[in-house]
């Protein structure tokens, strides 16, 4: 990790810089009681500042503005509620500054000096007006910044004035510098966050602008030192005069810095950066330009603040249209890497990742550059056992799970949204690693010294030249937009998921109802259907045994009318038997094709009889599966090739079979009537039959059965033929996957 | 004695009575055919109560009974008769049209004796009567008790 000494680090955080117990010696400080406005507590510099006694227990009412006792403008200023008082009072001949503000510990009045100016050309109206004709335009970022350090550099006159950014782990970088000599000694150099503690970074925030006017001067301490008030440290934050850390001030001189004035940029509460302007001489500023300039800092950052959310927004915007694109995918997809399949790149765009991979419910679906899929499933598992994140994001992934380390190339940087409660399933986005050269103001180190000292003293680092950093296992961090965009797709992917959940629910439960529909109607059918042709058969056939002299017209008449309702009676079995296979339970075992075989040959020795056929049994494989129902399809399929060939003499059949990469597959070739290939598509339909019922009989219904019966086995079944040629009829069974095919 | 023991045939339906009336003619069995037309009539015949109180006090030599029946239907005669220690012995073969293997499992299960799905073609619908029939008269009349 970049950054020094941790130890030395804490040390400087610690230090609480708001009440330093000092001010600096440019101007005296008084605090008076908020009710009786008599002195509590002075800079031990105020009588020989002022020229005047004046310290604990004297009242402020020496003073002057315009003729009115400062006392009674502090009451009036009090009763207003105004934060800052601010006025030019006079002492005798001599006049001040006057800054105020109140505290629980009392009214905090700095003085300085009011100095003879010479007026600027146009006042500062027309500075601002100058300015913010410039800014206005510019979109670029670094280009508002030159324009505000130029800006400040002309308003102070300091030596070298530098735009200063915050990135997100609180290093900063120089962006834009003005110097008089023009050299540009700092410019895009990187300060590490340590630079600037926590601390010293809430203070940038409630007080926009710190003058060191002398990084060499004398501080001057309070009278009493502890505020009467409270007994505590006199709280100094919102102050002008705060005397700073020693660790800063030497930090400043090893800069090779005398004077030094901040300016802060905020932007949504937060310090987004700073103007630093550093002089080589001690160089005094008055509170006007200081105003001045902290009011250049407000319009600056309120202009970049305004240009970052207008190019969020039109980043925000590019990725909402692909995100409804995907969206638009996911509506139309059965399932979520079906629609990640459909168009990859656009999923990839949406994060502006190089990979992306979908894990879902233990299974790893994964496009572009991504870690290998075990890879995936671990990252899972390891944001699973986080706590609860919905969206998780790092540009340096191997620091925070150091066996992504392996796969840094493809992956330092992950993009997570977890897509459900119950499982480990989350949508990666990967960054490949970007390796970058940083560029730090110094080799950032802070060092504490002084061995054995107690408390031990804090030193700045002493050089502030050019230190090179490789950078490696860290992407282009993911920006605001990137994450808010993937949060908000999360809401809509999770939506989808859900809805298709319910959606598959609401079938099912459909088809289930609908099957139990289906099965009490097969069952009426089998009884009340099959019952009138039962009747009529038997009816026809007592009939003739009755009338025993019928004449030839009338025993033809009889036998019709048998030989229709057995057509018919065998058509409502066959459909039966269609149903009740859509429902049943495959019973699997090993089967030795060959017996199968034997056994359904011997159960057509009726349709054999009197035919020449030359049957040709070849090699049969065994298979797994369930014994009835493959009989079942067997005897469809020979009694097919049996009854087409029924023209042929000798007719010739041939059934065998081979095991390709664990898969059984077998024929049952024929060289009968054929059909037109062409009609291929219809001949495992229900009821589709190729050849009039005059020529070969039939129900219409075997080969839909056989079809059936061999897909419920997770097999497949195909027929090649040519008209007068003879057909051929394939089925597949899959290897060993039937153990779950029930 | 056996020659004399009645065949019980339940049977509700008008023309498969007919038709197997028929069958059972046509084989000249002696024994007398008592014909019940429904799940109750089918006990009343067994246990010899209301209109069957003056048959014969003997149990019949086998019972030809069809599934579906009004009042109560064939499986919950069987499953009454069969669990009945003095009449469990009476051989009873169900003559259906429902081939559904949980139907024919379950009759096998309540100690069905046989089970007929009744064939299409009558040819083989008078054959299975005759054998079944021949089976538990002729044959089996040991077991019948």
């Amino acid at each position: 990790m970049i950054g020094p000494d941790a130890t030395a680090n804490d040390l400087c955080a610690r230090e609480p810089i708001h009440q330093p117990g000092f001010i600096q010696p440019h101007g005296a400080l008084l605090v008076l009681d908020r009710n009786s406005l008599e002195i509590v507590q002075a800079s031990a510099n105020a009588t020989a500042f002022f020229g005047y006694e004046l310290g604990r227990g004297k009242q402020a009412d020496v003073f002057f503005s315009e003729n009115i006792p400062l006392s009674s403008r502090l009451r009036d200023w009090l009763a207003g509620g105004e934060l800052f008082y601010r006025d030019l009072v006079f002492l005798a001949d001599h006049r001040f500054h006057v800054s105020g503000h109140a505290t629980a510990q009392g009214i905090l009045l700095e003085f300085e000096v009011a100095l003879a100016e010479p007026p600027r050309s146009g006042g500062l109206h027309h500075r601002l007006h100058r300015l913010l004709d410039v800014i206005e335009p510019l979109d670029n970022i670094t280009h508002i910044a030159e324009a505000a350090a130029a800006e400040v550099a002309t308003l102070c006159g300091f030596d070298r004035v530098m735009t200063y950014r915050f990135a997100e782990d609180g290093s900063g970088v120089v962006l834009a510098e003005v110097s008089a000599d023009g050299e540009r000694r700092y410019f895009d150099l990187r300060f590490p966050a340590s630079d600037i503690p926590a601390q010293a970074r809430r203070l940038y925030v409630a007080n926009r602008l710190r003058l060191i006017t002398d990084v060499d001067y004398r501080p001057v301490p309070l009278d009493p030192p502890l505020s009467p008030l409270d007994g505590r440290e006199l709280d100094m934050s919102l102050g002008a005069l705060r005397s700073v850390s020693p660790v800063h001030l030497e930090y400043l001189r090893n800069m090779g810095v005398r004077a030094s004035m901040s300016v802060s940029l905020v932007i949504d509460g937060e310090l987004w950066g700073l103007i630093a302007c550093h002089h080589d001489e001690p160089r005094m500023i008055s509170p006007r330009v200081r105003a001045a300039c902290e009011m250049t800092g407000r319009v600056v950052a309120q202009r970049i603040g305004v240009r970052l959310r207008m190019a969020e927004a039109a980043e925000r915007l590019a990725l909402s249209r692909t995100g409804t694109r995907l969206l638009t995918y996911l509506a139309r997809s059965e399932t979520l890497d079906g629609a990640l399949g459909h168009s990859p790149e656009a999923w990839l765009h949406i994060a502006g990742a190089g990979g992306c991979a979908v894990l879902l419910q233990g299974a790893v679906q994964s496009w572009g550059e991504t870690p290998p899929r075990e890879e995936v499933a671990i990252l899972g598992q390891w944001l699973r056992a986080r706590p609860v994140d919905t969206v998780y994001e790092t540009d340096c992934l191997s620091a925070a799970f150091p066996s992504a380390a392996a796969y840094s190339g493809h992956a330092s940087g992950l993009l997570a949204i977890s897509i459900s409660q119950l499982h480990a399933s989350y949508i990666m986005w990967f960054r490949p690693e970007v390796e970058r050269t940083l560029r730090w103001a110094g080799e950032p180190s802070k060092s504490v010294e002084g061995g054995g000292e107690i408390p031990p003293t804090l030193h700045p680092r002493h050089s502030f030249a050019e230190w090179r950093q490789k950078v490696a296992q860290r992407s282009a961090p993911w920006r605001t937009a990137e994450i808010e965009s993937a949060r908000e797709f999360r809401h809509a992917v999770i939506g989808l998921v859900l809805r298709q959940a319910e959606t598959r629910a609401g079938m099912a439960a459909a088809l289930e109802r609908t099957n139990a529909e289906l099965e009490s109607f097969s069952y009426s059918v089998s009884h009340d259907l099959r019952a009138p042709f039962r009747h009529i058969i038997g009816f026809a056939e007592l009939l003739g045994q009755r009338e025993g002299k019928l004449d030839a017209t009338s025993r033809r008449y009889l036998d019709t009318i048998t030989d229709s309702a057995l057509a018919a009676g065998h058509l409502v079995d066959d459909l039966l038997s269609f149903s009740r296979l859509g429902r049943a339970q495959l019973a699997v075992s090993p089967i030795d094709m060959g017996k199968l075989v034997r056994e359904v040959l011997r159960s057509l020795e009726g349709a054999l009889k009197g035919r020449d056929i030359n049957m040709e049994i070849g090699d049969l494989p065994p298979t797994f599966g369930d014994a009835a129902l493959l009989r079942q399809a067997l005897l469809n399929l020979i009694d097919n090739a049996v009854k087409y060939s029924r023209g042929r003499s000798p007719a010739h059949i041939l059934i065998d079979g081979k095991t390709v990469e664990g898969r059984a597959i077998y024929r049952v070739v024929d060289n009968g009537a054929g059909f037109d290939m062409s009609y291929a598509g219809k001949l495992f339909g229900v009821f589709q039959r190729l050849h009039g019922a005059e020529q070969f009989e039939g129900t219409g219904i075997g080969l839909a059965l056989t079809k059936r019966i061999i897909e419920r086995h997770g097999g497949k079944i195909s027929a090649a033929a040519r008209p007068d040629e003879g057909a051929t009829f394939t089925f597949e069974l899959p290897a060993g996957a039937l153990g779950n095919a029930a | 004695m056996s020659e004399t023991r009645p065949i019980i045939l339940v049977e509700d339906d008008a023309r498969d009575l007919e038709l197997t009336l028929a069958v059972l003619e046509r084989y000249s069995l002696h024994n007398p055919i008592i014909v019940a037309r429904d799940g109750v009539e089918a006990l009343d015949c067994v246990y010899r109560r209301n209109a069957f109180a003056s048959r014969a006090p003997m149990d019949p030599a086998v019972m030809l009974l069809d599934l579906k029946l009004p009042k109560l239907n064939g499986l919950d005669v069987m499953r009454i008769l069969k669990s009945d220690h003095a009449k469990r012995h009476i051989p009873i073969v169900m003559l259906s049209a429902s081939g559904e293997a949980s139907d024919i499992s379950e009759s096998y299960r309540m100690g069905g004796n046989a089970y007929v799905v009744k064939p299409l073609d009558f040819q083989d619908f008078s054959r299975m009567i005759h054998d079944f029939s021949d089976f538990w008269i002729v044959h089996n009349r040991a077991s019948g008790g």
